[in-house]
């Protein structure tokens, strides 16, 4: 059955394939099948519950409880004393200085990202393919170990400090053990993710762009500003979430590079499940962390549709 | 005097249980005093006590320390029970809580364990009492030490000083507690504390005139107050290669444990130990048996194995403890059996305090004074 009959500019018909109309007799089997398409989403269902929803309406339940400190068995009496303690001055810097710390890491991977990810769009394709192995080659070794290599790097005395005395540079570079190496720590980590998605922005640009803009008069700095950059925005703030969600709950990098006094939110976090063995308290400690998370989150989604309208 | 006869060791201290050991021994070393009154004859005991190796088979998984543990101490064990073997899991542990938590996670089937965690883990009723007619050697270790540590097989002790190195710090002379708390902020960065609450807190209260058993919410909230007073001077808290700073001039000042300052101390002459006058904290720790654990013969074959002289012999010539086994003595190396910061004088000791099981309310109490300083 043919539908309907385009025609090309040399005025040859084109027959496309009927597509099923809602009436039809297949189609309505389909609207029909209920449990067919549950059964297909049956599996997403699954995953979805059992990995996130389960667990999170169990530390949504923990939140609530109290823990006996000797044997560290879990009572739920449904108190909000746990709520209480995370409000107090104390944790409240704590996650004030991860949130600083996490956005000021996060701007300077997009910054650093964004200049290299325009860098290889640039390039002739072989050049790009290579640039991009290069990127992603650190993955290949464990984010432990390169974790610890920059203690090496970065201790008083190591390759960095020696090479800052031979150019004669004064006094000792001590970057270890400090928020500098946390947050020199996550945007190595992290810098591969947020150059990623940008560069995928970048190189769907249309080249014919930039020709219409330089015929139009456009200077360089122009194209960036006018055509560049808000058609990278979408990849750009891909990059952002995928930095940032979890450099405010990292509790790796400073474990490692914090030297135990430079903690932020996620190791305090941690610490109430491996070291005190306050799950309760950790469990508010992670719901409120999250709440803050999506707050930010939000933000970022009234954020996009307004790139995308540019 | 015999070191068999049971000693009330309340409140357990460091001084308690080694001033009786060595009275009358004045300016002998621990070990020699508990050598002197030790029962002679015991170090030839090897057998695992009514226990064939044949019967003895399967896996015991053993949370450590990294590295505390003898070079051959595990390949000689499966060499003697072909079908056992110890699979020994390195954790840095930071707190008595974590130590219990894995007594309770069931992953493990002996922990290593200081008289805080032990205790705890038995008020917990989390750890399973040997059947010390397994372990006969455990006659090798003083009675002192067992009688303090009932739990499992006391292995070593140590004590929390001051490591520093006087031609960083313009050459002052430390002392005290006092000393390092008005050098910190002078010499910022330059300084690193024990990342352990019982040891770092413990050390804190000796810097303030308590007992590092302490329970006492305001003597507590001063611990906290003190230690973050200083923590922005810090460099680090460390629970692993404290001291290693201190050989290359990275660090100038450390709380540290003896062990550590005294291998240090071979790598880098000018690093100096102090006891500071206030007195000094100290542990107690050993291997304890998890509950129900299903491999208790092949745990009790190990540590029976592992009293023996030769091969606790080489467990504190590879971890260089402080050590508690008089006959082995003659198999320490001399920088460990004779070494002065390891080995305790009686001054020394009447100002040592060991470490204790605080009871459910104090633990909650120091495990949430440590999170505090952690988290300020």
């Amino acid at each position: 059955m043919v539908e309907h009959v385009d025609r090309d500019q040399g005025g040859v018909a084109i027959e496309h394939p009927a597509a099923p109309s809602p009436r039809a007799p297949g189609w309505r089997r389909l609207d029909s099948g209920r449990w067919g398409r549950l059964a297909l989403l049956a599996p997403t269902l699954l995953i979805t519950t059992v990995c996130f929803v389960v667990p999170l309406g169990l530390i949504a339940l923990y939140s609530f409880g109290s823990v006996n400190q000797v044997d560290f068995n879990v009572f739920f009496g449904w108190t909000t004393g746990n709520y209480r303690a995370f409000t107090s001055n104390l944790y409240l810097h704590t996650l004030a200085r991860s949130v600083v710390l996490s956005i000021s890491t996060t701007l300077a991977c997009a910054v650093i990202g964004f200049t290299f990810a325009y860098f290889i769009s640039r390039q002739s394709p072989k050049a790009q393919r290579l640039l991009l192995v290069a990127v992603i080659v650190p993955f290949w070794t464990s984010f432990i170990v390169r974790t610890y290599s920059w203690v090496d790097l970065l201790q008083n005395l190591g390759p960095i400090d020696r090479f800052a005395r031979a150019l004669g540079l004064h006094g000792h570079i001590d970057l270890l053990y400090t928020q500098y190496s946390i947050g020199i720590g996550i945007l190595y980590s992290y810098l591969p993710l947020m150059i990623l998605p940008i560069y995928v922005s970048l190189e769907r640009i249309d080249p014919a762009l930039f020709d219409a803009a330089e015929d139009l008069g456009a200077t360089p700095w122009r194209q960036f500003r006018r055509v560049v950059l808000p058609l990278a925005v979408p990849g750009l703030i891909a990059g952002i979430i995928i930095v940032g969600v979890p450099a405010l709950g990292e509790y790796v990098i400073p474990q490692i590079l914090g030297g135990g006094k430079t903690l932020m939110a996620g190791n305090i976090l941690a610490d109430q499940f491996l070291q005190t063995g306050n799950y309760p308290f950790g469990s508010a400690l992670a719901v409120s962390i999250m709440v803050v998370l999506m707050v930010l989150l939000f933000l970022l989604r009234r954020a996009q549709p307004a790139a995308d309208a540019q | 005097m015999k070191t068999d006869e049971p000693i009330s060791l309340d409140p357990l201290t460091r001084a308690a249980l080694l001033r009786r050991a060595g009275t009358g021994a004045l300016g002998l070393s621990a070990a020699s005093l508990l050598a002197a009154c030790g029962s002679s004859g015991s170090s030839s005991s090897s057998a695992a006590g009514g226990s064939s190796s044949a019967a003895i088979t399967g896996q015991a998984i053993l949370a450590n320390y990294p590295g505390w543990m003898g070079k051959h101490n595990l390949a000689e064990f499966a060499k003697k029970y072909p079908g056992a073997s110890i699979k020994m899991i390195s954790n840095a542990t930071s707190s008595t809580a974590e130590v219990v938590l894995q007594f309770k996670s069931k992953q493990y089937d002996f922990l290593l364990a200081d008289t805080s965690d032990a205790g705890q883990a038995s008020a917990a009723n989390l750890i399973t009492k040997l059947d010390w007619s397994k372990v006969p050697n455990v006659k090798n270790v003083a009675q002192q030490f067992r009688t303090a540590y009932p739990w499992g097989l006391p292995t070593d002790y140590g004590k929390v000083g001051i490591a520093y190195r006087p031609d960083l710090v313009g050459g002052a002379t430390i002392t005290s507690w006092h000393d390092l708390w008005e050098l910190i902020p002078k010499y910022s960065g330059q300084t690193v504390f024990i990342d352990l609450e019982r040891d770092c807190m413990g050390s804190t209260c000796k810097y303030l005139g308590f007992s590092s058993n302490t329970t006492s919410p305001d003597d507590l909230k001063k611990v906290q107050d003190a230690i973050v007073g200083v923590k922005p001077h810090l460099k680090a808290f460390l629970n692993t290669d404290v001291g290693a700073g201190l050989v290359n001039g990275s660090t100038a000042m450390a709380m540290d444990w003896d062990y550590d300052v005294a291998l240090l101390q071979q790598k880098n002459p000018k690093i100096k130990w102090v006891l500071p006058d206030e007195g000094v904290h100290a542990y107690l720790e050993g291997f304890t048996a998890v509950q129900d654990t299903s491999k208790i013969a092949v745990i009790q074959a190990f540590l029976n194995f592992l009293a023996e002289p030769v091969q606790y012999a080489d467990f504190v010539n590879t971890t260089g403890t402080a050590f508690l086994m008089p006959a082995a003595t003659p198999l320490v190396l001399k920088s460990i059996s004779q070494n002065p910061v390891l080995v305790p004088t009686k001054e020394v000791l009447a100002k040592t305090e060991f470490d204790k099981y605080l009871g459910g309310d104090g633990a909650t109490l120091w495990s949430n004074t440590w999170t505090a300083i952690k988290a300020a």
